[in-house]
């Protein structure tokens, strides 16, 4: 093992953690926490687990069969449930790039005072120039090492001095205290879709494939897999326990994007306040980034268009005009003033309306020793990739009756 | 005696809208219980940033700006609130929170701009008004 190869795994491990947050995860641990402390950080245990399991999944896919995950949806489900899975995670994947814009535009208000409307076509702009410029490579290392300032949260909480045997206590299920029980199954599915977004195989799956991932990255994609987004996860249980000490007593309920950063102003003054925005602003600036790659992969790779970020733009024009548009329209929905961190809450639920047809073509694939010869799942992939289609089918059809039921969450 | 489908039709809107009331709404005490609990979420954070803005926590822009979205949530409330209706029974708590509303939105639309001293005073009325709206919303459970 060169010290070449290392240093790689562990900028991998890195951008990996600082891409692990998006505006779902801040909207929906933060608001857990301060309805019900520490009570459901088990479920992000859940989740983190089920996006190691199915990553690992697809890169291992990506690697072996040179297949990215639209490819396998089309073929496996055919045309009819294809087509429902892209127009699906089409409207999802705009739905989380809007907010995530507008994410992006809050931040750049609270940072510098300037108009949010003002700021949002700058913040378009900001991302389609890195895009385009940024080598893909880049594009996830320049934003997943900036969401690094995150890890604020973590000193946060840590200075809070929470109760630590009941943060312990969070992390086995059990009986609930402080909500009803629909709003608290609610926030259960909400952590898991936030968790598990589909657009995050998408990515990572299509990444895999452009940065030409062949059998000798097995090992580099279990342990980016398992360790950076393992430790990504410490973020979302930092999230929690911050709004669990901080907001929860004071009856604050979180709506809006600039309140978790209070939590690391209140602890770390001025500093933690800088570094929680800009944190933030990476966090959710890669997410848009990666939500615009998503929809333009997911379409190319069904209507089988030439793709990939390193190809020419003339090249895989359409591939390129995809996540230009995906870009434009998202402009357009968040200039018409819709709440960021409502619609996040719509789109993370949607989503994981879409998550068992995302999921379910990479589990038969990666059992198909057709495609992947000697490297097809194991007895403990199998197990976690059945257990986990079993709850996510659980989550997507109780998703939208909850929201319905618990208005959003709030009983 | 048969109505023509028009006519019905029109009656039937109209009805929908009186029913609507219009703009204003009638709220029952699970609802009230809610504007009560958002009133308490938006003063109390209102109140720990101008805490924090007193002992030089947080940046000026900060403060103005994350103030004035918590302003523009509890106008909202203030707005929606003065416009509602309700049984007789809960008409006290719907005026006291009205009042609140109003209290806690024009502090939080000066809590931008405020001098420390003002903010200490402000972080004060917020906090108040906080525990004022959580047992008002405690009263209505």
């Amino acid at each position: 093992v060169s010290l070449k190869n290392v240093l790689a795994v562990a900028l991998g491990i890195l951008s990996a953690i600082g891409g692990f947050v998006d505006i779902g995860d801040l909207v929906f641990n933060t608001q857990a926490g301060a309805t019900f402390g520490f009570q459901l950080l088990w479920v992000v245990v859940i989740g983190v687990v089920g996006i190691i399991v199915y990553s690992e999944m697809c890169g291992r896919v990506s690697a072996v069969a040179k297949r990215p995950v639209f490819d396998l949806v089309r073929e496996r489900t055919g045309f009819g449930a294809g087509m429902a899975t892209l127009i699906a995670s089409e409207v999802v994947n705009l739905m989380t790039c809007t907010a995530e814009i507008g994410g992006v535009a809050i931040c750049f208000q609270l940072l510098s005072g300037l108009p949010y409307r003002l700021l949002i076509p700058l913040a378009v702009l900001g991302l389609v120039v890195a895009s385009w410029v940024l080598p893909f490579v880049w594009i996830e290392r320049v934003f997943g090492y900036l969401g690094l300032c995150l890890l604020v949260f973590a000193v946060a909480a840590i200075k809070l001095h929470p109760r630590w045997g009941h943060v312990a206590h969070g992390f086995l299920p059990g009986s609930h205290s402080g909500g009803s029980l629909m709003v608290y199954l609610y926030f259960v599915v909400g952590l898991l879709g936030a968790a598990m977004t589909p657009y995050e195989v998408y990515f990572y799956s299509s990444g895999a494939v452009e940065d030409r991932w062949g059998l000798e990255e097995l090992g580099l994609n279990k342990v980016t897999a398992m360790i950076g987004y393992g430790l990504g996860g410490l973020l979302s249980f930092a999230l929690m326990i911050v709004a669990g000490v901080l907001f929860l007593p004071r009856g604050i309920s979180p709506e809006f994007l600039g309140t978790p950063a209070l939590a690391a102003e209140h602890t770390l003054g001025q500093t933690g306040l800088l570094l929680a925005l800009i944190g933030i602003l990476f966090a959710v600036g890669g997410a848009a980034i990666e939500t615009s790659f998503s929809g333009a992969y997911n379409l190319a790779q069904f209507f089988g268009w030439r793709w990939g970020k390193k190809e020419r733009p003339a090249v895989a024009s359409r591939f390129t005009l995809s996540w230009l548009v995906i870009f434009a329209l998202a402009l357009l929905l968040v200039m018409t003033g819709y709440d960021p961190v409502k619609l996040t809450e719509y789109s993370v639920i949607f989503s994981v309306v879409a998550l068992p047809l995302t999921y379910l073509p990479i589990l038969l694939v990666a059992n198909d020793h057709t495609y992947m010869g000697a490297n097809v799942n194991g007895k403990l992939a199998n197990f976690f990739g059945g257990l986990y289609l079993i709850l996510i089918l659980a989550i997507a059809v109780a998703a939208i009756p909850l929201m319905l039921l618990t208005h959003g969450g709030k009983g | 005696m048969v109505f023509p489908v028009k006519r019905v039709l029109v009656v039937g809107v109209m009805l929908v809208l009186l029913g609507a009331g219009c703009g204003s709404s009638k709220l029952g005490a699970k609802a009230l219980s809610q504007e009560a609990k958002s009133l308490q979420s938006q003063a109390a954070e209102g109140a720990l940033l101008a805490r924090d803005a007193v002992s030089g926590k947080t940046t000026r822009i900060y403060t103005r700006e994350h103030s004035s979205d918590l302003y523009r949530a509890a106008s909202k409330a203030e707005a929606s609130l003065k416009a509602a209706r309700t049984q007789p029974t809960l008409e006290p708590e719907l005026r006291r929170l009205a009042e609140l509303a109003t209290r806690i939105s024009t502090d939080l639309q000066h809590l931008g701009g405020a001098s420390m001293d003002e903010e200490r005073a402000l972080a004060r009325e917020l906090q108040a008004a906080a525990d004022e709206s959580e047992k008002i919303g405690e009263a209505l459970q």
